[in-house]
Order: structure tokens, then sequence, then C-alpha cells
């Protein structure tokens, strides 16, 4: 095992001497532990602390990176559960996890959790009690919403280790309890601050129990005088506040400040906002209230802090800058004059507070280092001059400060929590004129930049108003407002060196705390300057502000009385620091103090001034008291009285200030510079017991320290944070005031630039106006010349138009010219045609001169020859003249009348022709027409074969009706007269059969038997006999006849034979109502026989029909007429009457007949 | 004619080529458009064509003088057939011897009975031999006619005609078939004879129903196209063709009775070209009738 062996070589090695060598192995193990995942290293690391609890051991074993955590706290685990080991792996655990590891989260799972509450609820020993305690108390804020499972468990190890307190089961040392009583009591704040709720009800149940009430007197009533309600008690509930959304948006250090915010105890109370002095006043209330009767300077000594301040700073002020600002501080010095303090208070701060720093950096300097150090060391070298203490508290407190950095400058403070308490309550007395100044000027909006100085007066009186309306009544609001201020005071001073020259709380500050550099402004030391100086004056100046005190009855009655409770005071402390010139240190001035209070009863009178120095708020208050009772009492128990008034921090300030005062007197009595070694020298070997006992108190110590480190580390964080958001603010402040600056310039720039801009537009005007009268001018100009101008023109056109006439009339006049000129030619012409005219006329004139002679001598020519001529004509002619014309006329009669007559003969012949033409058109339309008759006949024709069919099928539906009709009369009667004679019966059933053999003869064929049957029946006419008879005679006719006759006469025949048959002889209508079967048997048989013969005769008329027109409508409606007409002239015998008669009456028979049936 | 300019110049010349019934349809069409039908033309095309089926009904009912030639007393007189039939018919329903369930045939031969006057006492006599025949040509006629009034009338006239106008015709025509026999097929003739099968050949179904019963409707209407205009010869080719598409199957039989049996049920199957191939004949041997004009 190499790695074994190096390990443990390593291990060696770590605790070298040599730097370098140091530095390689804590490279080595790092490297290790890098590569190496395994436990094994942790383990021998661990191993290694616990053996020889090394610095440099725990550095790397607090410094352990992920992986590697599982092992350690396994490790850590494992030697929890054992005794031994259990104190100093509890401090390794404890220096673990103030580191704050990254995986600090991992501790509400690891089982080291369980069992260091089990370890808390078990063990016995009061060290590792408290030592878990804290260490719990410390990782509780890690671990705030993992925790709450364990939250009873927490709760249960509350509750035994304040019962633990009170009766001490394990019988330890009184000054363990001290220790562990103050563990409890901070674990009794973490667990109100973190879960409220959950713990006010764990209080109620677990002390309701009766066993419990005395520890709940007596220890956790006490402890909650020491907090205030949490709010969430009032808004939240269990689930809420174990809600993990609660937890998740605070960091450790939240929950730390959340915790503290809720405490009123001073030591535990977070500084940085109100709560502290709001929960000191009720307390010093209380106290008071306690107190009343006998300690009323506890009130003075208090109130003394509220005035002693105001009237330091007005004095620097005053004394620094008398001449910077006379006409400021005038008005006021008359107020401070004439008013009471009041006004003096505060009008000098707010003054210097305002106007003492210039706009301008530069003149800060100056100021600066006209107040700087050397002044002021100046005016504290006055005000030290009476005492000497404070001359050293500058010197040495300084040096401290400035070596730590701005991050450590609350270390001191936090580390030594009484005098930082001090410091952070004097100093936010100062400050809050400042803070007051400063919310003033933030309500006026005129912040120290402002150069107006009006406002600046105004501004102290109002201030000095306001304040003085609102403080000088009650010091509660006095309280209120400094809590304020605290914030702010503390941020401005944390500011100081951070923040830039500019920032107005770093001119405040600095104006106000005038010595201050700016490079090295150590807010401790400054405020430590501030501390002792202002005490130290406000006992100074109280021989002054005596004569207020004169005035009871006013109400900033705190005034006269400090000076009284100061007057006291002050005398003692000078006594106490005269006595102590050695001590250079505030702390330790007031750690013998009350020391002194503890353990010398007799002495504090001596030192009690100290306490005011350095434990202005509660701890003198305590300190009052416990003199108070000591008076009382006279020694008493004191640690008994302290834990029922006193919180367990302070009483283990007491004890460490008792025992560190006790340490300086042996010392200063051995005068040995060892201290340690001189103890066990000289002191002699003290009981092991004792040594032990202190032993385990130092750890106890280191541990609380340790506590008190961690939580003053969280306050640091945030007030860095805090101090974040304040240059912030103040940045931004900055710029706006900038950027007014830069509004207000540019407004005045608008305004410049409107000035010029109404100049110039006056200007503009003007130019205009000038513009506008040269324009008008010049317009009248134009128009003149446009008149003249129109006026010329006029006139030239009127030239022109008499111009124009002229030209025309010249044109004129030429135009005449010229016709003149033509006339005169024409009518030379003309001349010279007349001329020649004239000479023609005489020549012709001449030739009819000579004409007319020749025609007179023709003329006489031809009479001569007419007398010549008849002379030779005269008897002969005329008579031939006379015959010749009477001829001629003749002839031409003759010819005239020859033409008539040929013209007739024409005319008659066309006549003819006409007619011939006419004529065969006529010829020819009768043929058309009988074309057309023809046509019209076979159509006709087709429709009456149609009809008669039809009527041939009605005429045979009435036959087969009546055949019907018979059948069924047949039957009736058969039935009915079978009675009837015989003899007409046989006659008629005789008739019947023959009838119906003619019948049948005729339908079935007409030919055969024809001839023989028509002679017969020719025969038959005349005789009116029976059948029988008829047929006998037949043979006696011997005539001829036609088919057409013979039938004709058949069908008559046959109608007599019929008519002859029925004897009843009545009219075939009334066949229905004849009863008789004869007569229905007779009629049956007509029936037939006329039917044949009727058809017949259709055969007939239609060939008649064609030879004679007109008797075709008399055809169709009687044939028998027809039929009858022809053989009447043929048959001239005697029956024709009877026949005629018959046929008539035949035809009306069948007439009737037939509408009967249809 | 002027109808002629009308037609098809080349349809005088489609017969001699060879072509026919190219221009039947039009050239009815034009003799149906004259006013008065000339029944004499309708007569000699009915003979020479294969009457169109659209127009065969109207020529029918024309040429059997149902309606008359005249267009405007078509509808008159089909109406007063109509009348007619319906009072026979209501007649006939009076006297009970018809009703709703009897067959339409029925009620034709009984209508025509009355018509005729033939109609017997009841309805339990017997039916004549012509009332058969009148049977089954109304089956046939109902066949290829749809309006019962028409078929009626077709039937009635159509069996009047053939007892009137061929009933003398009709006795000549087994002696005309043996006639023609022998000038187409000597040998079957012997055959029939040697069988002795010549007179027992179903002359009554041939001749006196005109094939009704025998040949389909379809082809049955041909013959009964050259029957109606008038020439009864028709039947004795139709028979003569009827031997001589079944010659092979009549000479394989020998017994009379089987002949005829088997002449009595021919198959139907090839009853067109039997009937073309008659009509063929029939005009090589009797002429094709030319036209009256």
């Amino acid at each position: 095992m190499a790695q074994q062996g190096n390990v443990g070589e390593l291990l060696s090695m770590l605790d070298s001497p040599s730097l370098g060598v140091l530095e390689d192995i804590t490279a080595a193990f790092k490297d290790n532990l890098i590569c190496d995942r395994g436990p094994m290293l942790v383990n021998n690391l661990v191993d290694y602390y616990l053996e020889t609890n090394s610095q440099q051991a725990l550095h790397i074993l607090s410094t352990l990176q992920e992986p590697h955590d599982k092992h350690l706290l396994d490790k850590i685990n494992e030697y929890m559960g054992k005794a031994a080991t259990r104190l100093p792996i509890l401090s390794l655990l404890g220096h673990v996890i103030r580191r704050q590891p990254s995986w600090k989260h991992k501790l509400s799972q690891a089982p080291l959790l369980l069992s260091l509450l089990k370890c808390l609820k078990t063990d016995t020993d009061v060290v590792v009690l408290t030592t878990g305690v804290l260490v719990l108390i410390t990782m509780l804020p890690m671990i705030p919403q993992s925790g709450k499972q364990y939250l009873h468990d927490f709760f249960g190890i509350f509750g035994r280790l304040s019962a633990w307190c009170l009766q001490n089961p394990g019988h330890v040392a009184e000054i363990y309890l001290v220790h562990l009583h103050a563990s409890v009591y901070a674990l009794f704040h973490r667990l109100y601050g973190m879960y409220p709720c959950n713990f006010v009800s764990f209080l109620r149940s677990h002390y309701s129990m009766k066993e419990n009430l005395e520890t709940f007197e007596e220890v956790v009533k006490p402890m909650m005088e020491h907090v205030r309600i949490h709010p969430e008690l009032v808004t939240g509930s269990k689930d809420h506040e174990l809600d993990p959304r609660r937890w998740k948006r605070l960091e450790t250090h939240d929950v730390v400040i959340e915790c503290a915010k809720i405490s009123l105890d001073p030591a535990e109370a977070s500084y940085e906002d109100g709560y502290y002095s709001a929960s000191r006043k009720p307390c010093t209330n209380l106290k008071h209230h306690q107190t009343d009767p006998s300690a009323s300077h506890y009130i003075d000594t208090q109130s003394s802090y509220g005035t002693s301040t105001p009237y330091s700073t007005p004095r620097l002020t005053l004394s620094q800058m008398p001449g910077q600002l006379p006409q400021i501080l005038s008005p006021q010095s008359i107020q401070l004059s004439t008013e009471p303090q009041q006004v003096t208070i505060w009008s000098p701060s707010a003054v210097c507070g305002m106007t003492t720093p210039p706009t301008s950096p530069g003149i800060v300097p100056s100021e600066s280092s006209q107040s700087s150090s050397q002044p002021y060391s100046k005016a504290f070298g006055t005000s030290a001059g009476g005492k000497g203490t404070p001359l050293g508290t500058p010197a040495t407190s300084p040096p401290p400060s400035t070596s730590d950095d701005f991050v450590h400058v609350s270390l001191p403070s936090a580390a030594a929590t009484p005098p930082k308490k001090e410091d952070k309550s004097d100093s936010g007395r100062p400050l809050l004129y400042r803070q007051q100044n400063v919310t003033n000027s933030d309500k006026s909006l005129d912040t120290p930049g402002s150069k107006s100085s009006v406002t600046l007066s105004d501004l102290p009186e109002f201030l000095g108003g306001l304040s003085f309306e609102d403080s000088a009544e009650k010091d509660r609001e006095e309280d209120a407002i400094s809590k304020e201020i605290s914030e702010i005071t503390t941020d401005a001073e944390h500011m100081v060196p951070r923040g830039g020259f500019d920032s107005p709380f770093y001119r405040t500050n600095e104006s106000l705390s005038g010595s201050q550099k700016k490079t090295q402004s150590a807010v401790s030391g400054v405020q430590g300057h501030g501390q002792t100086s202002e005490p130290l004056t406000s006992s100074l100046d109280k021989p002054g502000p005596e004569s207020a005190r004169e005035t009871p009855k006013q109400t900033f009655t705190p005034i006269d009385k400090p000076c009284g409770g100061s007057g006291e005071s002050p005398a003692g402390n000078r006594e106490g620091t005269s006595g102590e010139t050695s001590i250079l240190t505030p702390s330790p001035c007031k750690v013998p103090a009350q020391r002194r209070v503890v353990f010398g009863g007799g002495q504090p009178p001596l030192y009690e001034h100290l306490f005011e120095v350095a434990l202005p708020k509660t701890a003198y208050l305590f300190v009052g008291k416990k003199t108070e009772e000591l008076l009382k009492k006279v020694k008493g128990t004191q640690d008994e009285d302290c834990m029922a008034s006193t919180s367990p921090v302070e009483v283990l300030d007491r004890l460490i200030q008792q025992g560190a005062d006790a340490h300086t007197k042996e010392l200063n009595k051995l005068s040995l510079p060892s201290k340690s070694a001189d103890w066990t020298h000289f002191g002699g070997s003290p009981p092991s017991d004792e040594i032990h006992t202190l032993r385990n108190q130092l750890l106890l110590l280191h541990n609380q320290l340790l506590y008190e480190r961690f939580k003053r580390q969280q306050h640091a964080l945030r007030n860095r944070r805090l101090l974040r958001k304040v240059i912030k603010a103040t940045a931004l402040e900055e710029h706006n005031a900038a950027m007014k600056d830069q509004l207000k310039l540019q407004e005045k720039e608008i305004q410049a630039l409107k000035l010029s801009l109404q100049k110039e537009q006056a200007r503009y005007h003007q130019f205009q106006e000038e513009h506008e009268n040269i324009v008008a001018q010049l317009h009248s100009q134009i128009r003149q010349l446009q008149h003249d101008r129109e006026e010329f023109y006029n006139q030239s056109q009127e030239l022109q138009t008499k111009l124009e006439d002229c030209r025309n009339m010249i044109a004129d006049l030429r135009l005449e010219l010229k016709k003149a000129n033509n006339k005169v030619c024409h009518t030379e012409l003309l001349l010279s045609q007349v001329s020649q005219k004239l000479s023609n006329s005489e020549s012709v004139q001449q030739q009819m001169e000579f004409l007319n002679r020749q025609l007179l001598v023709l003329g006489e020519v031809n009479e001569l020859y007419l007398e010549q001529l008849q002379h030779k004509h005269t008897d002969t002619t005329k008579e031939v003249e006379m015959l010749h014309a009477a001829y001629r006329k003749d002839l031409e009669k003759a010819k005239l009348c020859v033409q008539q007559q040929s013209q007739r003969l024409e005319a008659s012949q066309k006549r003819i022709a006409e007619l011939e033409s006419q004529l065969s058109k006529k010829d020819h339309l009768f043929v058309e027409q009988k074309k057309y008759l023809e046509d019209v006949k076979i159509k006709a024709r087709g429709q009456l074969q149609a009809v008669e069919s039809r009527y041939k099928a009605q005429k045979r539906i009435t036959q087969a009706f009546e055949l019907e009709i018979l059948d069924l009369f047949g039957r009736l009667e058969k039935s009915s007269l079978l009675k009837k004679l015989e003899d007409e019966k046989t006659e008629a059933a005789e008739a019947a059969e023959e009838r119906l053999d003619c019948g049948n003869e005729g339908c079935a064929d007409a030919v055969a038997g024809y001839s023989e049957e028509t002679i017969g029946r020719n025969g038959e006419t005349k005789p009116p006999s029976t059948r029988g008879s008829s047929s006998s005679k037949a043979g006696s006719n011997s005539e001829l006849s036609t088919p057409e006759k013979n039938q004709n006469q058949r069908f008559i025949n046959r109608w007599e034979t019929s008519m002859l048959l029925e004897p009843s002889t009545t009219v075939p209508l009334t066949v229905g109502s004849l009863p008789s079967s004869q007569s229905f048997l007779g009629m049956k048989s007509r029936e037939l026989f006329r039917n044949k013969s009727e058809s017949q005769c259709d055969e007939q008329g239609g060939t008649i029909n064609s030879l004679s027109d007109t008797l075709k409508t008399e055809l169709c409606k009687d044939p028998n007429m027809e039929t009858k007409a022809p053989p009447s002239p043929n048959n001239s015998l005697s029956p024709k009457i009877p026949e005629s008669s018959v046929g008539q009456l035949h035809i009306m028979d069948y007439n009737e007949t037939h509408h009967d049936h249809s | 004619m002027a109808d002629d300019s009308q037609r098809n110049f080349r349809s005088v010349y489609y017969e001699k080529v060879g072509f026919r019934g190219v221009e039947e349809k039009k050239s009815l069409e034009i003799l149906l458009k004259d006013d008065r039908l000339d029944i004499e033309k309708l007569c000699t095309f009915s003979q020479r064509f294969p009457l169109p089926s659209m127009y065969r009904i109207l020529v029918w009912k024309v040429l059997l003088g149902i309606i008359p030639p005249h267009h405007k007393s078509h509808a008159l007189v089909m109406n007063f057939r109509k009348e007619q039939y319906w009072d026979v018919h209501h007649a006939l329903r009076v006297i009970r011897f018809i009703n709703d369930s009897t067959p339409q045939v029925d009620v034709f031969l009984r209508i025509h009975q009355l018509e005729s006057g033939k109609l017997p006492r009841n309805l339990a006599f017997p039916l004549e031999p012509e009332d058969e025949v009148f049977l089954a040509i109304a089956k046939a006629m109902e066949e290829m006619v749809e309006d019962p009034i028409e078929c009626y009338w077709l039937v009635t006239s159509f069996v009047n005609q053939l007892n009137s106008k061929h009933k003398d015709a009709l006795q000549q025509l087994p002696k005309i078939l043996e006639q023609y026999l022998n000038i187409e097929d000597n040998r079957l003739l012997m055959h029939l004879k040697a069988c002795a099968a010549m007179s027992k050949l179903p002359y009554d179904l041939w001749f006196k129903k005109c094939f009704a019963g025998c040949l389909p409707e379809s082809s049955l209407q041909r013959v009964w196209d050259k029957i109606i205009s008038g020439s009864c010869k028709i039947l004795v080719f139709v028979a003569l063709e009827i031997l001589l598409t079944f010659k092979m199957k009549i000479i394989a039989l020998t017994t009379a009775e089987k002949i005829t049996q088997f002449l009595e049920n021919i198959p139907q199957d090839n009853t067109d070209a039997i009937v073309s191939k008659a009509v063929d004949l029939w005009h090589t041997h009797c002429g094709t009738p030319a036209h009256s004009v």
C-alpha cells in the first residue's frame, strides 16, 4: 500500500513549519482528493485531525469538494457515535458547516443530522450539548425547508435543554450553564424566527404540562421577553411556514437576518432595521417601570444619549465653520440663544448637513483639510483635555479599523458586540439629524447641491419645527426616527469608502465626522471618535445645559434629566477611566467594567460610567439594574437575577468580561508578560478540575465566538447587498439631479432661442413691410405704364383704320378706271360693227329692189298665162268628175260593208271558241265534280259501311237479347201454360217449326231454292190464306219477274204471311205486352224475315245509287219505298193497294221497332 | 307520276340490279300520303314488297276495309268500330257469354259469332271447325296487334275475307301444291305419294288457318301481307317451301302420320328464310305483280 504510506507521510508533513512545504502538501492533498474518490484519504484526514487537532487538516477538510462530502459526513457520523470523539468531531462539523460548503443542502438527508439530533437528545455533557446546539443553530438556516421533518426533534431538543438549564441534572458548573443557556437562547431565537407557528404551538403544548411550567417561568418566559410577535403568527400558518416556496428565495444570511429581526435583544437583534431601537424602548420602559422608584437615572442616561449628541455636533460645526456660514448660523445662533436646546439641536446639524459641502468637490478637500484631523484632534484635544481617556481611544482604535478592509470594517464590531452596539447607537444619534436633513431635503427636492439660501435658511426652521414637534413630546418618536436613521447611517457609513466624493452621503458624513480622510476613513474609527467624544462632550457640556434643567415642564424633559443623570455618571466614569488608563481599546474597557459588576459587587460605581461609554444601551441598563439590585440585596444571587431580566447572551458577555477583568487584575498584580505560564506558575497548581473547567469554558467560548463570527459573516453578506442597493439608488439620484440640471440648462437655452426668435421675427416683419411698400410702388408704376400703352395702342389702331380706308378708296378708283376703259373699247368695237352692218344693209336693199322688180315682171307673166288657161277647159269634165265621185263613194261603202261582215264573223267565231272552251272547262269541271262526288260517295260509303256493320251488330245484339229473352220467357211459359189448350199448342208449334225452317232457309243460302219459292210466292200474293194454301197455288202463277221484283214480292208476301199468321193483328209495338207465346214467335219470325229482305234491298240500293244520284238520301231512309215503286208498274194487279198499305205499315213498324231497339 | 320525281330515281333500277326493299318504306309513305288511299296500289305494293311493320296494321286495316280509304273518316269509322265492339261486348256480358276472365280470343270469337248470327244457344255448345280456325287466327293476330279492338276487327275481317273472297280458291290449293311440288321437286312428291302422305298433309293448318300457329308471328305477318292483299296462292308456296326446306327430314320419315306430325310442328328457327324463299318462289311462278298505274 504505497498509497497508504504516502498518505501517512503526507499527514506527518502536514504540520510542517516550513511554509513552502506546507503549501506543497496542501496542494498534494487537494490533487489527491481530486484524483481519488475513495473515502480513505478523507478518513485519514479526519483521524489525523482528531489526533493532532491540526489546523491544516481542518482547513483541507472544511474545503472538501462535492464527491467527498459523503465520506466526510459518514466519518463524522461514525465518530459521533463514540462519546470520546464526540466533542472534537462536533467542533470539526461546526467548522465545516460554517464554511458553508456547496453540498450543505445534503446535510438534511445525511444520517449525520439524525445522529446529531440523537446526540443532542441524549448526551449529558454540557460542552458537547452546547457545541452541538451551536452547530445545529448554524445548520438550521442552511437547510430551512429540508429540516422541517426534524422539526419536532428540534423542539424536543429545545425543551430538553431549556429544562436542563433550570434543573441542571448533570450538576455541572454554573459557568457551563451560562453557555448552555446562551446557546439555548440562540436556538430559541432561531426556531422562533424560522418556524414561529409551529414553535409557538410546541411551546403551548409543551409548557402547558405542569412539570414543565417551572421551566417555562424560569427559562422560556424571559426568552420570550426578548422577541417580538412574529408577523408569521398573524399571517402565516403551520403549513405555510413549512412551505418550500417560502424558503426558496431566502438565502442563509436572509434566514439569519429574518431571525434577528424579530429579536428584541440588542445582542441578537439585527442592526439594520428599526427593531433594535424600537425594541430597546419598551425594554427600557419596562426597566424603567421596574426601577421607577429608585433608578430614574436609567432613563436619564438613555435620554442623555439622545441629547448629548446634538450638543456635541452643533458645537463642532459652530467651531468649525462659523465663517463659512455666518448668514445661516446667525439666525440659528439667535435661535439658539433665544430658544432652548431644540432649535440649536436641529438647525446646526441641518445646516452643516446641507450647506457645508459645496457642490464643487474642490471645496470639500479644503473644508476637510480645514476640519481635518488636526483641527478635529484639536477639538478632541480640547474636549479630551479634561479627561485623557478619549485621547487614548482615538489612538488605539484606528489601527484595527484601518488594518481591516472595508469588508472587515464590521468585523471588530461584530466580534466585540458591545462596542459595536454602542457605535451603532451612538453613530445613529448624530446621524439622526443628517437623516432628517436627508428626508426633509427629499421632501423639498432640494438636495445639498442647491444654492438657494432661502430654502436653506428656511429648512432648518422647518426641520427644527418638525422635529421639535415630533420628538419633543416623546422619546418614542425620536427613537422611531432614529431607527430609520440607523438604517441609513449604517449604509452611509459603509458608503463612505466606496461611494464617490460626489455622493451626498459622503459629504454629509465627511462634514459630520470632519476629521475623516476619504481614502482611509475607517468607519469604526470615526465612530469610535464620535462615540468617545460625544459622550464626553455631552458630559462636558452638562454644566452648560443645566440652565435648561430649570424648565422641567417643557416637553423636552429628557434633556434636563440626563443632565442630572449624566452628571452623576461622568464622575464615576472619570473615576473608572482614570483608574484604568492602561486599557487602550474600548472593549477591554467595558469588559473589566462589567466584570467588575458581576464579580466585584462593591466596585460598580467605579466603572459604572464605563458602561455608559461602552454599553450605552441594554448592557448599561443591565449594569444599572444590577447595581441597583446589588444595592438592594448586597451581593445576591446575581446570576439568577440576570436570568430573570437579562438575556443569556449578556450574561455570557458579562461572564467573559468578568473573567477578563479578573485576568487583567491578576496580571496587574503579577505584572508578568506571559499570562498562561504565570497562571500555572504563580497561582500554584490549580486543581485539575478547575483547569478542566477552564478549558472547557475556553472551548465553549471559542464555540460561541465561532458562532458569533458566523453570524457576523451573514450580516456582512447582507450588508454588502444592501450597500449595493444604496449605491444604485444614489447613483440614480445623481443621475436624476444631473438630468434636472441638464433640463434647466436646456430650458435656458430654449428661452434664449425664443428671444432670438422673437427678434428675428420682428426684423422679418420690418423687412416684409418694406418689401410690400416697394412692391406697391412698382405696381402703381406698372399700372400707369400700362395705361399709356393702351392709349398708344388705340391711336395706332385708329390710324391704321384710316390707312385701310384710304387704300380701299384707291382700289375703288382703280376699278372704276378699268371699267371706263373697258367701256370705251367696247363702244369702239360696236361702232365698227355697226358701220359694217350699215354697209351690208345697203347692199341688201339694193338687191331687194332688184328682186321686187323681177317679181313684178313675173306676176305680169303669170296673169298672162292664167288668162290663156281659162280659155281652154270649159264643159265635159264636170259630168265625168261627178260620176267618178259617185262610183268611188259606192265602192267605199261596199268595202266598209265587207269589212264589217268579216269582223262580225271573226267575233262570232271567237265567241264560239270561247264558248267551246267554256264548255270544255265545264265538262272538265263536271268530271272533277263527278270525281269529287265519287270520292265523297266512296267516303260516305266507307263510313256508311261502318255504320251499317255497326247497325248489323246492333241487330245481332238485339237478336241475341231477344233470343235470350225468348228463351227465358219460353221457360217461364213452359212452366205456367202447360195446361192450355192442346190444339193451340200444337198449331203454334207447327207454325213455329215452319217459320224456323223458312228463316233457316233465308239465312243459310238465298240462292238455294230460290226460283221455286218466288214463283210460289207470286202466286201467293192475292189469296189471304195461310202459307200452306199459298204454296199449293204457287204453280198457277207463271209470270216471271225480275229478281228485284221477286224479292220485293217475296218480302211483301212474307209480311203478309206474318200478318196473316198473327191472329191478333196488332201493332208490333205492343209485342212486349202480349202474353201469348204465339204472338212472340210471330214477332220473332217476322223480324228475321225482315232483316233478310232488308239486306238484300241494301245491295240493290247500292246499284241503284250509281244510277241516280238524287235518290241517294231517300235510299238510306226507306229503301222499301224505292223498291216498291218499280214493281208497281209491272205489277198491274189488284193487290197493289193492300200491298202498299201493308208496306207502309211495315215501314212504320220497322222504324218503330228500330227505334225501340236502338 | 309527280310522286316519282320526289323518289329516288334509282329506285327503279334497284330491283333490276337485285336490291330489294331499299325504297319501300318511302314509297309506301308516298302511297299513304294520298288522301284517298289507292287500294289497288296498296295491294300491288303489299304483294311486291314486305310491308314495314310500322305501317302494316294501317295497310291491313285499309285493305280489309276496316277503315275507309279517306283519311278524314278514319277516326270516325274507327270510333264506330270501337263502339260496335263495345256494344257487342256489352251485350255478350249481359247475356253472360263472356265475363272478365274470358280470354281475349274467346271474346273475339263470341263477338264474331254474335255479329255473324252464329252464336250458339249457350256456352256448352261445342266449337265448330270454323271457330277453331277463327281462334287460331285470332291468337296469331293477338300477338301482332296490341289494341284489342283493332285486333278484333282485323281478325274478323281477315276471316270474313277468307270465307268470302278466297273460299273457292282455298279448296283448290292442295291441287296447286301438288302441281308445283311436281315442278320443283319430283322426288319429294314421289316420296310423299309413296308414303301416301300427300292427302294427309296439314292442309287445314296451312290453308284454312293460313299457317297461324305454324309459323312465328314475325314470319306469318309477311305471309298474311300477301293474303290480305288478295293473293292466297302464297300459301301454296309457303307450304311448298316448307316441304322443300325439310325435304331431307321428310324423306327420312316414311309414314304419313310422322310426316304430318313433323309438318305440324316444324322448327321455328328458320322460318324467315322459308318465307323469303317462298315469296321468291311465288314471284317466279306467278310473276311479280306490276304497278297498276
